[in-house]
């Protein structure tokens, strides 16, 4: 992760991840956004996204991170999922914890858009953060569920590139593919 | 400004912080994709092979979830090359997904469950996959066969299509020739061989790089052969079948062994890049087989004393005596069956096709490696025509 230096008010950056350092708690760490929104979580949350795990368990993560690459909306959406799993329920052993969690989850990517969705995609495999990845992925498949080709372009905006012979041979394979 | 006075500064600023809008504007041009809009059409392959993954695994991977992997390989080409890598052959998937899965081979450790309906007055017949184990429930539609009858023998005609029987449409599959007495039948391949345009949506680095052949005119090839026979009590006594397998050699049987399947139908541009054969066309005589051909024999049934009947065990899955029920087996393993780690009994003993009455026009169809649905349905639909052992 590169570490740009923005200037703010004419004080350096590197004071004030010096300032951070002494003046965050121990175990709390400073994200900031592309877009220069910062967020304080505990260390915990933080290690959810490898990238950083990585950067702690290698002694070279400062107590301020910059994110270049995730703008503030997307980086506070993904912050609230990290704080709700950073303690994954164990199926078997409670169940009503797993039932709640995904209750949460289901509300959670009810609210959001499309974009916002495929947004999270990039920033999560940025990060690498497994558990949303494969959680907006799944949400992404369902969205797919159940529609003809021409339905998905539409959602997703996708051209169609395929020659008319091509669009023809796959128009007769869905009609046997939705033919009962 | 001192130290002590800067940090006090900071400790009193809220958590959020927004830099000022100069800071903010140079942060957003320098961070690419912060504002553009979003295209999905530009999601890196791996993230939508991860969505694609679970596309296919909605449902347990079955039908009619199943559609939506079909739909996805026609939303554009990026997304149909990713579909083709994603989506495993029968035989090792033990599912359906394409068209031209039905000229795959089929699982080698189990048996897809299939049934076939017949119509008697429109002389058709409805091969559909089973979805759940009730066979009052639908299933998905896989092939329709309807008879054709000539002066000296009859043809069964057999299409993706119900509506569409046509030996010219695209819908045509194939078909099964019966000679006039009906101990003879031919099963026909109607298109095997692939076309130019659908080789170009092949990705350069895929492993079994595109040998395209110009495009050659669609023909009709042999593919198996079929024969009746009384057995030696004559009608009295279950009838005897054989189905020599044209396209498929004898080694096939072994672990190691390919069935040759066909990549692609004409009009799709579908190819697994699991197929571990070269595209070659399938033309089929057994002597362009370098290999003896498999031939499939009837499992003979045993005789019941206390029942007074001819009984095999189709594990629940025939309930009506027929004589049209069959189980095929590899034939005894006569032509050098050596090298397969199994005994000739264990070799002989593993069901390839199963076909038995369950009601007045309701039949099961079983099938596995290394016969594919529609060679399985071609020879089921031999055995309802075939006029031997009927009294």
């Amino acid at each position: 992760m590169s570490s740009s230096k923005k200037s703010s008010d004419g004080k350096s950056s590197e004071i004030e991840e010096a300032v951070a350092s002494l003046t965050m708690p121990f175990n709390k760490i400073l994200l900031t956004s592309s877009d220069g929104e910062s967020f304080e979580i505990d260390e915990a949350v933080a290690r959810k996204f490898q990238i950083i795990a990585h950067m702690i368990e290698d002694d070279c993560a400062g107590k301020a991170i910059p994110i270049d690459n995730v703008t503030g909306d997307i980086l506070s959406k993904i912050i609230e999922y990290a704080k709700k799993h950073v303690v994954e329920p164990d199926e078997d052993e409670d169940e009503e914890a797993k039932k709640k969690l995904d209750s949460w989850d289901a509300k959670f990517v009810e609210k959001l858009d499309l974009e916002t969705i495929f947004k999270i995609i990039l920033a999560a495999n940025y990060l690498n953060f497994e558990g949303l990845l494969g959680f907006a992925s799944q949400t992404v498949a369902d969205y797919i569920k159940d529609k003809t080709p021409e339905e998905v372009r539409e959602i997703f905006n996708i051209e169609n590139d395929f020659t008319p012979e091509e669009e023809e041979a796959i128009r007769k394979e869905n009609a046997w593919t939705f033919n009962g | 400004m001192t130290l002590r006075s800067l940090i006090l500064e900071m400790r009193s600023r809220p958590h959020r912080v927004v830099h000022d809008l100069a800071a903010a504007a140079a942060a957003a041009d320098s961070t690419p994709g912060s504002s553009q809009d979003y295209r999905w059409s530009d999601i890196p392959e791996e993230l939508l092979r991860e969505i694609l993954i679970r596309v296919e695994a909605a449902d347990g991977g079955g039908w009619p979830s199943r559609r939506s992997v079909v739909a996805c390989a026609g939303v554009c080409r990026g997304w149909r090359l990713l579909v083709n890598e994603t989506v495993a052959v029968p035989e090792i998937s033990s599912k359906l997904t394409f068209p031209i899965s039905l000229k795959q081979p089929g699982p080698r450790d189990s048996l897809v469950q299939c049934f076939i309906k017949r119509n008697r007055i429109t002389q058709s017949y409805h091969l559909y996959l089973g979805l759940t184990n009730s066979l009052t429930d639908d299933g998905k539609f896989l092939l329709a066969a309807c008879k054709l009858k000539h002066t000296t023998c009859t043809d069964y005609i057999i299409s993706l299509r119900s509506d569409d029987m046509s030996r010219r449409s695209q819908a045509y599959v194939g078909k099964v020739r019966s000679n006039f007495l009906g101990t003879k039948f031919t099963v026909f391949d109607g298109n095997l061989l692939p076309s130019t345009g659908a080789a170009k949506l092949r990705k350069s680095r895929s492993s079994n790089p595109a040998k395209v052949s110009p495009k050659v005119p669609l023909g009709s090839y042999p593919v198996a052969h079929i024969t009746y026979e009384l057995n030696v009590l004559g009608s009295r006594g279950p009838r005897k079948m054989q189905c020599v397998m044209d396209t498929i050699p004898t080694n096939a049987m072994e672990s190691q062994g390919v069935a040759s399947e066909p990549s692609e139908f004409p009009f799709l541009g579908t190819r697994s890049t699991f197929s571990r054969s070269q595209s070659k066309p399938l033309r089929c005589s057994s002597s362009h087989l370098k290999e003896t051909p498999l031939v499939l024999s009837n499992k003979t049934p045993r005789w019941h004393e206390q029942l007074r009947c001819w009984c095999l065990n189709f594990h629940g899955r025939v309930t009506v005596a027929s004589v049209k029920n069959f189980q095929l087996v590899a034939a005894a393993a006569a032509s050098g069956g050596g090298g397969t780690g199994l005994s000739p009994e264990r070799q002989n003993e593993r069901i390839i096709l199963q076909f038995g009455k369950v009601g007045k026009d309701m039949f099961t169809m079983d099938y596995g490696y290394p016969i594919s649905a529609f060679q399985a349905f071609a020879i089921c639909l031999s055995s309802f025509e075939t006029r031997i052992a009927c009294e």
